[in-house]
């Protein structure tokens, strides 16, 4: 049986999503709601990656003696991948603001409760 | 090619890189925030209207010498007319918008500098650079850079919170980035979608796409692209069931902070409320979920600020519910409502400004921001007083101020796009909004001072009364010629209900 990458790809990433959402709204632990969080960014980046995969394509990089139809035939459509690399560095910038607040929180309460902390 | 638009955003960057670097070193900081400050309403009335190409990439139908080199597979198709680079356009609408930004900016600049005993080089970073991230917002026109500085402002909302030292700040910005780290991947998972059905994230060339049938505007991805954007964008802006944290936000931050941060959320709503516009004006409920935002907004904001004691909370519920008159002038999609909708935007986003600073002056005196628990300010500070309760009635819609030149054109626009009901509620609402703001200004300045009330710092700094009175100034220029204004809103606002964008 072959599975196919790309809907096996896009069902993960929609599972990502869900268990992240679910973790970031109804788990106590505030570094596992954070955690939750990763897990809906990841998501959405493995979903990304998947619309730009092509079945037997190649790297969007022109070689010399590449014939310009074949390659733009062939050529994996780049776009979704620079957005990827972007949108990873945009999570790594929120996570670490996150983290930093949750280590101030702990260091004046004593606890990871979001209950205890954040009332809800 | 106008280098100054892409200057508009690259100076605050750079500005807010600088004055990180100074951290510390307080004159120097004071003086060169202020210089380099000016510099952010000024970008916007140099440059030229045109469009800007990021690495000097045209589309190709605008440079034949390059696409005479290429194959018909790629002339000879829909991508000869698409933007390969991100682009940014600068209009007339959008040099009123960076203008009042940059000028709110200014202020607001200028007033921390001199209420904070010594200037936080971090604070002034956050500033510049929620600055740098709106105005990219409102000049952008590629979905994906939006994302990007839609999360940098995000970013910086959170970083004047953190900086501001008010009790409860942590917690209720983690709260904010919680939430932000729900909304804004379903966000990008909207943009994504867009992506995966049209190949692009040009806003231009994606209704390019949709008008000229190369997708099928029926695709129900883009139904649910639709509804994830619509998520962000009541995530970004503070609507329902985002109002209580927004509104939170600005309570937790200095109050030249929370008059920048309202002023990210009003342009971030319109910047995004827009692009739905334009995006998905063919899909028949696009008008009726703005319109449904929208009302729930003004309700919900205006009856939620009636019951609060914290003066900062009030103000930040009634700036939500004066998202929702923009709103509606946006939803009811005629080109008079999109005008009087934008018109709104710019006198909200001045007058909540001018609220939060002018009743900042009695948090700066006194570090208490319950009303129950303040009184007797207009012995103090006559000439505050006087300021603050224009602003309230400039809020409310009193003649000759600016928002009463605005809601008038609402409720116009209403009437003739066949809503009148829609007028009758913004009439009722805005009573409330001047009856909540005359509860307030009581509590604050007219009952006699409480005995145990102690005041903390005697004098105001005179920067923060020559704010208010600017303020004042440009909410009663505006009222007598609001002209000044709308001329540069009704070519965007028309080309927006003529579908042709």
């Amino acid at each position: 049986m072959v599975i196919d990458v790309q809907i096996t790809s896009l069902f993960t990433a929609v599972a990502l999503i869900i268990i992240g959402i679910f973790a970031a709204a109804f788990l106590d632990n505030l570094i596992k709601k954070i955690i939750g969080l990763a897990f809906i960014g990841d998501g959405v980046n493995l979903f990304l990656i998947a619309m730009g995969y092509k079945p037997g394509g190649i790297v969007y990089i022109y070689l010399p003696g590449m014939a310009a139809e074949w390659f733009s035939q062939n050529a994996a459509y780049p776009l979704p991948f620079a957005m990827v690399l972007t949108s990873i560095v945009i999570g790594a910038s929120t996570m670490a603001v996150m983290l930093g607040i949750i280590i101030v929180l702990y260091k004046k309460r004593g606890s990871l409760s979001a209950k205890e902390i954040l009332g809800e | 090619m106008n280098l100054l638009i892409p200057l508009m955003v690259i100076v605050p960057i750079l500005c807010a890189l600088f004055l990180n670097l100074l951290h510390k070193k307080d004159r120097t900081i004071k003086t060169i925030a202020i210089i380099l400050a000016l510099l952010l309403p000024a970008l916007p009335l140099l440059a030229n209207y045109g469009l800007h190409y990021f690495g000097g990439y045209a589309p190709l139908i605008e440079n034949p010498t390059l696409s005479n080199n290429l194959p018909s597979l790629i002339t000879g198709t829909a991508l000869n007319t698409f933007h390969p680079a991100i682009t940014y356009s600068f209009q007339s609408a959008q040099k009123i918008f960076v203008f009042i930004l940059g000028l709110v900016g200014l202020l607001a600049i200028f007033t921390s500098l001199y209420e904070t005993r010594r200037p936080s080089g971090v604070y002034g970073y956050m500033m510049f650079m929620g600055i740098a991230a709106v105005t990219a917002i409102l000049l952008t026109d590629d979905i994906f850079n939006l994302y990007v500085f839609f999360e940098i402002a995000a970013l910086a909302t959170v970083g004047i919170v953190l900086v501001s030292n008010v009790k409860g700040n942590y917690e209720t910005a983690l709260k904010y980035m919680i939430l932000g780290g729900i909304a804004a991947p379903l966000f990008l998972l909207g943009i994504a979608l867009i992506l995966g059905v049209t190949g692009n994230v040009n806003i231009s060339d994606i209704i390019y796409s949709l008008q000229n049938g190369l997708v099928d505007p029926k695709n129900p991805v883009l139904l649910m692209a639709c509804g994830l954007i619509v998520f962000g964008w009541l995530y970004g802006s503070g609507l329902p069931p985002f109002h209580t944290i927004k509104s939170a936000i600005y309570s937790k931050a200095l109050p030249s902070g929370a008059a920048l941060i309202q002023t990210f959320s009003v342009f971030i709503f319109i910047a995004l409320g827009i692009i739905i516009l334009r995006i998905f004006s063919y899909l028949p409920f696009s008008q009726w979920v703005i319109l449904g935002a929208s009302l729930l907004a003004m309700i919900l904001g205006i009856t939620m600020a009636i019951v609060q004691t914290d003066i900062k909370r009030m103000i930040g519920f009634l700036a939500v519910g004066e998202l929702g008159y923009i709103g509606i002038g946006l939803g009811l999609g005629t080109a008079f409502g999109i005008t009087a909708g934008l018109f709104q935007a710019v006198n909200e986003v001045i007058i909540t400004a001018f609220l939060f600073i002018g009743f900042g002056t009695v948090l700066y005196q006194t570090r208490v921001s319950d009303t129950r628990k303040l009184g007797g300010m207009l012995q103090r500070n006559p000439l505050v007083a006087f300021l603050v309760l224009i602003a309230g009635f400039a809020m409310a819609g009193v003649p000759p101020l600016n928002a009463f030149q605005s809601k008038l054109m609402l409720i116009q626009a209403s009437i003739t796009a066949g809503f009148p009901e829609l007028g009758v509620i913004m009439i009722l609402l805005s009573i409330v909004t001047f009856m909540t703001f005359m509860k307030a200004f009581h509590a604050v300045f007219l009952r006699p001072k409480p005995v145990d009330l102690e005041l903390k710092n005697e004098d105001i700094p005179k920067a923060t009364i020559i704010t208010l009175l600017v303020f004042l100034v440009v909410c009663i220029i505006i009222g007598l010629f609001p002209q000044v204004v709308t001329s540069y809103l009704q070519p965007l606002a028309t080309s927006l209900a003529g579908g042709i964008v």
